[in-house]
């Protein structure tokens, strides 16, 4: 079996975001970059599988700026078999959907498995788009692959229990969580991710327009600072538990 | 009297002696090859310290008389000292009975007496031993026939001994004349049991049965454990001379392609004679605190489990060289989990008598497990890719690392380059709220005592201490490597450190890639200063203090006594010693060795345990100071788990002497 994953590379969650002069973006100057969160659940699942079988082959593919080659590396070294990279400053969310279906269709992957969303801008867009480009099925937010006669099983988490869905291959799931933590890796294995080669082409060379349609940003700005938490203790038990009602009721405005 | 190996007897006694030796170093050449199985390491640099070891912990043994164990380290001793002056006299005998040859001064009444003694001396302590054996069972001995043996053996020499030296004085005895003062006391004694005429067939006797003995214990001694009498001879000589909280370095990581420790080629010669020294005395396994709460990690088997492999797969080695060893130590033998509880407190390698180092095989086995198999504790790899990416293990984000001291207008030393000192801050006091407190005591006192010093605030990054000891040799490499270039980009030459682990890695690590600087421990500069007259220090209120021993300040770098100095400056303190296990007998609070990143889900938490025995005390003291941050984060949640916050307070040394500032 052949998984592909689409990564995207995003700030630290370390990072403390601070947005830009402009108002509409974030400064990432100086800030580390890190593959997506889900996006690392997804290779970890992929990885398992290979783990159970070897004949498995797991590539990750990325659209974006050229620093996003760390991030394809560190996939790499986590024991990622391949890995391409489409050079693309920016570029909308349905021309990054479509520079993934033209992947697909030059690699041929029997799954693709996507993170269900982006820790940058959490819009969970990308996965859904590409299947629906592709004419595929599509199984969102899973938490397990079990490849069996004719397909996979899809196996998301609901409230109390599980939902399996069987889907034929070729098909695309958006990962919410996989069975271990993302492993760390090996020292080996980030040698060898150093010297591979990763392929690299530009989105305007597959022909997509980096444009289309897509959302505006208005403005940005952090959230509020948290003010600091109050302790109650002049009284007894019952006027304390009084004055916390008042302040439930008057202050947070809970009550 | 002459041996009594006339005619045939000298040559009956060279085929033996021919058989005895030969059986002892046909066996020595085997362990000698086997150990050639290892990897090189060198071993020979500052002869004269090896020496000097030799000479206190060999003959002197140094390391075997220490609490709590006085009595079986002296009648250790004694037997081993009785068995240099004996193995003199018996190579004299044997000498003697083959070629007539006399070894200078074993016929001096000196020597007589000296022998005399020891003889009865070792008598006395082989009978304490067996005692101990039979009754007492000390716990994590291993108690096997072999010792019993043994001491049989040493017993029975020295019977056979006071016999025949007796048989002697007897056989030339002189009824009318009164026994000379130059002959040996016990000997002499014994001698009047002896009939003048039966002199010379009991001496006869007990003549050959002494010397089969020496024979038999030659053959015996190097196929049990203690072949240590001679292993420990090069196992002293060949220690550490590193210091102790050093761990060795891979050089040129990124060109290698296996890390670690993973079979028993893969340790050093030195790792593998460990392996032959060790005496199963279980001191190891008494000090660890990881056993000590049920863990399953016991440092002596970790020891042993190397020299069981080695002498089962070995020979099969040598002989093929591409043989396939049973699968790597730690599947079959020392397990993962045994690996990942060591705290690396060093308790191991402080109580072991014959210097063997375990911490460095459990870190070469971690070293396996975290950079080839990428197998770490979950915990873990996520404490190093914090490291990795954020530069502090606890994922706070690396521009907020100064800002503990923003208020405070604590120079950078982009602000302030010609400062004397560098603060190196460490993860814990720059993002933990608790020790934060201690950065600020730290400030407060350095600028009482008109020190000149600056931080790095988010220029610095974790000294990598967890991730070494984690096994994560690269990742350690890479963040000293910063720190380096960034102490050599503002010429950097003093260091302060609050926390014993990066001043341990920076004093004792980062020389391995070129960073050399004048640490110390704010602790240490304290004491200096007081001392000085530059700080001083008045009086608060007047409370008892129990002071715990940071491990990494303590057994790792010998700084005992000047924590407890500060203490004993302030007016009003009364310091309290958690005994017995205080010095280097100091107990851990669970943290170090990547420990802190790691959860402690088997048998009871070692800063738990730490608590009950600050409490068992029972000293009034209402708190407990440290001079490390894991310490005190361990130490709070080891109170608060067992109640007792309201009794006793974790505190640093720093505070307690900020609080108490005369300006």
């Amino acid at each position: 079996m052949k998984i592909l994953i689409p990564l995207k590379q995003v700030p630290d969650s370390t990072v403390r975001v601070k947005v830009a002069p402009d108002g509409t973006s974030i400064v990432t100057e100086g800030i580390s970059w890190s593959i997506s969160p889900y996006d690392e659940y997804a290779i970890e699942m992929a990885l398992e599988r290979k783990d159970a079988d070897p004949t498995t082959v797991v590539a990750v593919v990325t659209v974006g700026a050229a620093r996003s080659r760390d991030a394809l590396r560190q996939a790499l070294a986590m024991g990622c078999d391949e890995a391409s990279l489409i050079t693309a400053d920016t570029a909308a969310p349905l021309a990054v959907a479509r520079a993934l279906a033209k992947v697909v269709d030059e690699t041929k992957p029997d799954l693709v498995l996507c993170g269900k969303q982006a820790s940058d801008d959490d819009q969970g867009f990308v996965g859904p788009a590409l299947a629906e480009l592709l004419g595929w099925a599509h199984v969102a937010t899973i938490t397990k692959v079990v490849p069996v006669e004719g397909g996979v099983e899809l196996w998301r988490e609901v409230e109390g229990g599980h939902e399996v869905w069987k889907a034929p291959l070729p098909a695309l799931a958006t990962v919410h969580k996989s069975e271990k933590e993302p492993r760390y890796p090996s020292l080996p294995g980030i040698m060898k991710a150093k010297k591979k080669e990763i392929p690299e082409k530009a989105l305007s060379a597959l022909g997509i327009d980096a444009s289309g349609p897509t959302w505006t940003i208005l403005s940005m700005e952090p959230p509020p600072v948290r003010g600091g938490g109050k302790i109650l203790k002049d009284g007894d038990a019952k006027q304390i538990a009084e004055q916390l009602a008042t302040a439930l009721r008057d202050e947070a405005k809970v009550l | 009297m002459t041996a009594p190996t006339a005619g045939l007897g000298a040559w009956m006694l060279l085929a033996l002696v021919l058989v005895g030796f030969g059986g002892f170093f046909f066996r020595a050449w085997q362990l000698y090859r086997l150990l050639l199985l290892g990897r090189n390491e060198d071993r020979t640099d500052k002869p004269a310290r090896r020496l000097r070891d030799e000479i206190v912990i060999y003959l002197g043994q140094r390391k075997l008389i220490k609490r709590p164990y006085w009595i079986r380290g002296i009648t250790h001793a004694l037997i081993f000292w009785g068995f240099l002056v004996i193995t003199y006299g018996s190579a004299d005998l044997l000498l003697r009975g083959i070629l007539g040859w006399q070894l200078p001064g074993t016929t001096s009444p000196a020597y007589m007496w000296i022998l005399d003694i020891f003889a009865v001396a070792v008598l006395v302590s082989v009978a304490i031993a067996m005692y101990r054996r039979a009754f007492l069972r000390p716990p994590r001995m291993h108690i096997v026939r072999e010792g019993y043996v043994i001491l049989a053996m040493i017993a029975f020499l020295m019977l056979t001994l006071l016999v025949f030296e007796s048989a002697a004085i007897a056989g030339v005895r002189d009824p009318g004349h009164i026994e000379s003062a130059a002959q040996p006391p016990v000997a002499s004694v014994l001698a009047y049991l002896i009939p003048t005429a039966a002199g010379p067939v009991i001496f006869a006797g007990t003549w050959w049965a002494h010397v089969l003995t020496i024979l038999a214990f030659a053959v015996y001694l190097p196929r049990t454990k203690h072949l240590h009498i001679v292993t420990t001879l090069p196992n002293v000589f060949f220690r550490k001379q590193t210091p102790r909280g050093q761990l060795s370095l891979i050089e040129d990581i990124e060109n290698k392609e296996t890390f670690g420790a993973a079979s028993i080629r893969d340790f050093s010669w030195k790792q593998l004679l460990d392996g032959y020294t060790c005496t199963e005395c279980g001191r190891c396994s008494d000090n660890c605190p990881a056993l000590a709460t049920g863990k399953s990690l016991d440092p002596q088997k970790i020891v042993l489990d190397i020299r069981d492999q080695l002498l089962r797969d070995g020979p099969k080695l040598l002989a093929d060289a591409k043989a396939e060893t049973t699968p790597p130590a730690h599947y079959v033998e020392s397990k993962p989990e045994e690996l990942w509880a060591c705290t690396t407190c060093a308790a191991c390698v402080e109580a072991c008598p014959v210097t063997i180092e375990h911490i460095d095989k459990i870190v070469d086995m971690r070293r396996h497990l975290t950079l080839m198999e990428g197998s770490a504790p979950p915990e873990a790899q996520r404490a190093m890719t914090n490291i990795e990416r954020a530069g502090n293990p606890w994922g706070e984000a690396r521009e907020t690392r100064g800002d503990w001291a923003k208020d405070l207008g604590v120079p950078t030393f982009a602000e302030k380059q010609d400062a004397e000192y560098l603060y190196f801050v460490g993860c814990a006091a720059s993002f933990d709220r608790r020790n934060q407190k201690v950065a600020r005591s730290v400030v407060q006192v350095l600028r009482a005592a008109g020190v000149s010093f600056a931080i790095l605030a988010s220029e610095e990054t974790c000294n990598g201490d967890p991730a070494r000891r984690i096994g994560n040799e690269y990742l350690w490499q890479t963040q000293a490597q910063q720190n380096i270039e960034t102490m050599r980009k503002y010429g950097v030459r003093k260091v302060i450190a609050s926390c014993p682990h990066c001043f341990n890695t920076i004093a004792n690590e980062y020389p391995q890639l070129g960073g050399n600087y004048e640490v110390v421990h704010a602790l240490q500069l304290v004491d200096r200063l007081i001392v000085e007259g530059k700080l001083k220090v008045g009086r608060g209120m007047t409370e008892a203090v129990a002071y715990h021993d940071p491990c990494y300040l303590g057994r790792h770098n010998g700084v005992y006594d000047e924590p407890r100095a500060v203490l004993d400056a302030i007016p009003g303190v009364q310091r309290v010693e958690i005994e017995p296990h205080n010095r280097e007998r100091g107990f851990c609070c669970g943290a170090g060795g990547g420990r802190m990143w790691m959860e402690e889900k088997v048998g009871q938490r070692v800063n738990h345990r730490r608590i009950e025995q600050l409490l068992a005390i029972n000293s009034g003291a209402t708190k407990v100071a440290s001079g490390c941050p894991f310490c005190l984060i361990m130490l709070e949640e080891g109170v608060g788990a067992k109640g007792v916050q309201e009794q006793i307070k974790p505190v640093d040394v720093l505070e307690l002497v900020a609080a108490r500032l005369e300006t």
